[in-house]
């Protein structure tokens, strides 16, 4: 199986035939954590996955999706955040993906599809 | 041990990899870190004439279809969706697109031809690198390149080396980084990293290329493949971090304000390569119609020039048959032999398909003249039935238009109604929904044998479908649409009053301008996600609370030595404002009257290449290098640790 993968790969002088096991090639961040978490390391150790910011504390400001700007309104059909009245009007003639563009923008996902 | 020869410095960073020797200035090799695989059927297309092409060429063709890496990617924008990158954020995830990358750096510095790589590296890796991608990175370069030593350390803290050099005494600092997929703050207390209380936010210059991406692929959905070409140059040269994002947000919504700061950028455009999707229908059908009158023309033409062709011919055989009524059989004879024509009979019946075809076509030619172009168009405008008197019949078509848009808007009303709960029209839409359903259900329980309820049967049955379709209505109305279109354009061909925003000479006026995106707020929305990642949905903490949250994670009297010093790099440092924000930020969330101080760095892209450099040079670099000794012995996820590296924690063993 060696052969075969270096004889793909172009040939370089300055390369030795060498590959990694397959199952090494391409491995995910997450599968990584899984990993390191599975190897237990002590607690107080700090890895690539204990550095992460923590989760925010401060209530998240609402902008609306469209123009930026501050929104104190969500329209309940489409769950668009809208600054004033002319902006929901425009909001109307949107198309549904257009609209599901903007919300997953902002990472909202609802409970019901 | 002495460092044997010179070193190859890579600071091998997510957005750019640069590549240089430790005894040089400058980087020489600056890319990209990015490659990309070109489609396969172009592959295919290359391949197929090698079977009969020599050799030498069959080579050329192969290496023209293969990976592009960095700088030899032809055309970036074309293939931006099909760029891989070995990363996964900062961390090194793809190890044969790595491979890639190093063959292409390592034959880019000129390794061609030689064994292996003899020269010690010096190489940036992520802070707080897994233990399992270093020890695949070192098992890449001791075993496949032959690498004699290496030497790991993190970009920021080479950086913040090359920044000591002018601050020389100061051995504390507060290290904000600015990648481009994390955003590190790293407290730095006696010149040693305090790893245990580094915080690293996953929102960095990629997201917010991608967030200004999608911004304005949502807002001008026909522009998309002009905006993605533009969006780095917009983000790194119109957007800034606001002083105080609220503030300027409001200025925003002022419509004056608006106007005055609006940057409306001009995409190309001119009218003639308008495409045809942009064209409205009665563009699109007076085209077909030219092409319609152009075709014609060139048939008529052709059998203009047929006819002639024939009617010649015809003379020389008549003149044929001439010779023979005249009795010159002798002369006949041979004058059938060179027409190629072989007895009498056969020359009558050519006579007279020729003169047949003749006919045709001349009768044709006069029932059918050509028609002018004018001629057709005042053909197809529709005239007021007989006995109707215009004006009338105009009044008529004017209230049909009218029934039409009412038609439109209840339409338009009633889908709101039903998406709305709790309205009559949604819960009306319910009840024929569960009456379709209960009716379905009972045929399919009595095995489809019950009594049809003759639903069906009549066409309009089907309408119900519409009814209680949410979104599609669409169907029927788009032969509304061209009625209506139908409508208009007569009356705007027999009412000069007749006012319609649509018309020609406007539209022409406002095609410019619908190439134009207007860029504003998104200046200061887009780069604005550092400090509010919930933005993107990202639910970690924005930048100022961050660096409240690890200044928290020290006494007083350490807070203040951090905050004394300090220090941004990273490319997306370079955002106007930031300074000012910090400043801002940090003046909130510190005491009272206390001090604190920021530092820019002087080359944010450059400084952890040149502070890797620096630290190449010195004196005792040796001590801090992974020889090839050391890793047999060791294993692949040892590394000697130093002043810039991570902390050296085993993998435990089970």
């Amino acid at each position: 199986m060696m052969d075969t993968n270096s004889l793909q790969k172009p040939k370089r002088s300055f390369k030795r035939p060498f590959a990694f096991p397959r199952n090494c090639v391409y491995r995910p961040l997450r599968q990584i954590h899984n990993m390191e978490r599975n190897q237990k390391p002590p607690a107080d150790q700090p890895t690539y996955f204990t550095l992460n910011a923590p989760p925010s504390l401060l209530p998240a400001k609402k902008y609306s999706d469209i123009s930026g700007l501050p929104a104190p309104y969500v329209d309940p059909h489409s769950k668009l955040r809208y600054a004033n009245a002319d902006e929901y009007a425009s909001m109307q003639h949107l198309p549904s993906d257009i609209i599901n563009g903007y919300l997953t923008l902002r990472g909202y996902t609802s409970a019901v599809g | 041990m002495a460092v044997p020869k010179r070193l190859l410095i890579i600071d091998n960073g997510s957005y750019e990899c640069r590549v240089g020797w430790h005894d040089t200035k400058q980087p020489e090799l600056r890319f990209r870190n990015v490659l990309t695989k070109p489609r396969k059927d172009r592959k295919k297309d290359n391949q197929l004439p090698d079977a009969s092409a020599p050799a030498a060429t069959a080579e050329e063709l192969r290496a023209s279809a293969e990976i592009q890496i960095g700088n030899d990617i032809i055309n970036i924008e074309a293939v931006r969706a099909h760029l891989k990158s070995p990363f996964e954020r900062n961390v090194i995830t793809n190890w044969n697109h790595q491979e890639q990358i190093f063959d292409y750096i390592f034959s880019k510095m000129g390794f061609d031809g030689e064994e292996s790589i003899a020269h010690p590296i010096v190489l940036t890796e992520a802070l707080a690198n897994p233990n399992s991608c270093r020890r695949q990175m070192s098992e890449l370069l001791f075993e496949c390149y032959g690498v004699p030593a290496l030497s790991y350390g993190i970009d920021a803290l080479y950086s913040w080396q090359h920044h000591q050099q002018k601050h020389k005494l100061v051995a504390d600092a507060l290290i904000i980084s600015f990648g481009y997929s994390t955003t590190h703050v790293i407290p730095v207390l006696a010149n040693k990293m305090q790893l245990e209380h580094v915080r690293r936010l996953n929102v960095g210059g990629f997201h917010i290329n991608n967030y200004l991406f999608r911004l304005m692929q949502m807002k001008y959905p026909v522009h998309l493949t002009a905006i993605s070409s533009r969006i780095e140059k917009l983000v790194h040269e119109h957007c800034h971090i606001a002083l105080d994002y609220r503030e300027e947000l409001l200025k925003w919504a002022q419509l004056d304000y608006y106007e005055a700061n609006i940057m409306k950028i001009q995409l190309p455009y001119n009218q003639v390569t308008a495409t045809n999707a942009l064209l409205t229908v009665e563009q699109k059908q007076e085209k077909r119609r030219e092409l319609a009158l152009r075709l014609l023309d060139i048939k008529n033409r052709r059998e203009r020039e047929k006819l002639q062709e024939d009617e010649e011919y015809l003379q020389v055989l008549r003149k044929l048959r001439q010779l023979y009524e005249q009795d010159k059989l002798q002369k006949f004879e041979r004058a059938l032999q060179q027409q190629q024509i072989a007895n009498l009979e056969e020359l009558d019946k050519l006579m007279g398909t020729l003169t047949s075809r003749i006919k045709r076509v001349k009768e044709r030619a006069v029932g059918q003249p050509r028609p002018s172009k004018q001629q057709d168009k005042l053909d197809k405008m529709p005239k007021p039935p007989e006995g109707v008197p215009q004006a009338e019949w105009l009044s008529e078509l004017r209230n049909k238009r009218e029934e039409l848009l009412q038609r439109k808007q209840a339409r338009q009303q009633q889908r709101q109604e039903q998406a709305r709960r709790h309205t009559h029209a949604a819960q009306e839409r319910m009840r024929i929904i569960s009456t379709l359903a209960r009716s379905e259900k009972r045929r399919k329980a009595n095995g489809g044998d019950e009594e049809d309820d003759g639903f069906g049967m009549n066409d309009n049955d089907w309408d119900v479908y519409k009814r209680i379709n949410r979104y599609n209505d669409d169907s029927d109305s788009d032969a509304e649409n061209e009625q209506m279109l139908e409508y208009e354009k007569i009356l705007q061909h027999y009412d000069a009053g007749f006012d319609d925003a649509n018309n020609a000479a406007m539209q022409a006026l406002i095609a410019a301008e619908n190439y134009q995106l207007h860029f504003g707020v998104e200046a200061i929305r887009v780069p604005e996600i550092l400090f509010q990642p919930s933005m993107i949905g990202c639910t970690e903490a924005g930048l100022a609370e961050l660096i409240a949250f690890v200044l928290k994670l020290f006494t007083a009297e350490q807070q203040q030595r951090l905050v004394d010093h300090v220090y941004l790099t990273g490319s997306c440092a370079q955002f106007r404002g930031l300074k000012e924000r910090l400043a801002k930020e940090l003046l909130e969330l510190r005491p009272f009257q206390s001090s604190f101080a920021i530092y820019e760095s002087n080359d944010p892209t450059l400084s952890a290449w040149l502070g890797a450099c620096l630290q190449a040079n010195s004196k005792n670099f040796s001590g801090s290098l992974t020889t090839r000794k050391l890793y047999q012995e060791y294993g692949g996820e040892y590394f000697r640790e130093h002043s810039a590296s991570n902390l050296y924690y085993p993998t435990p063993k089970d």
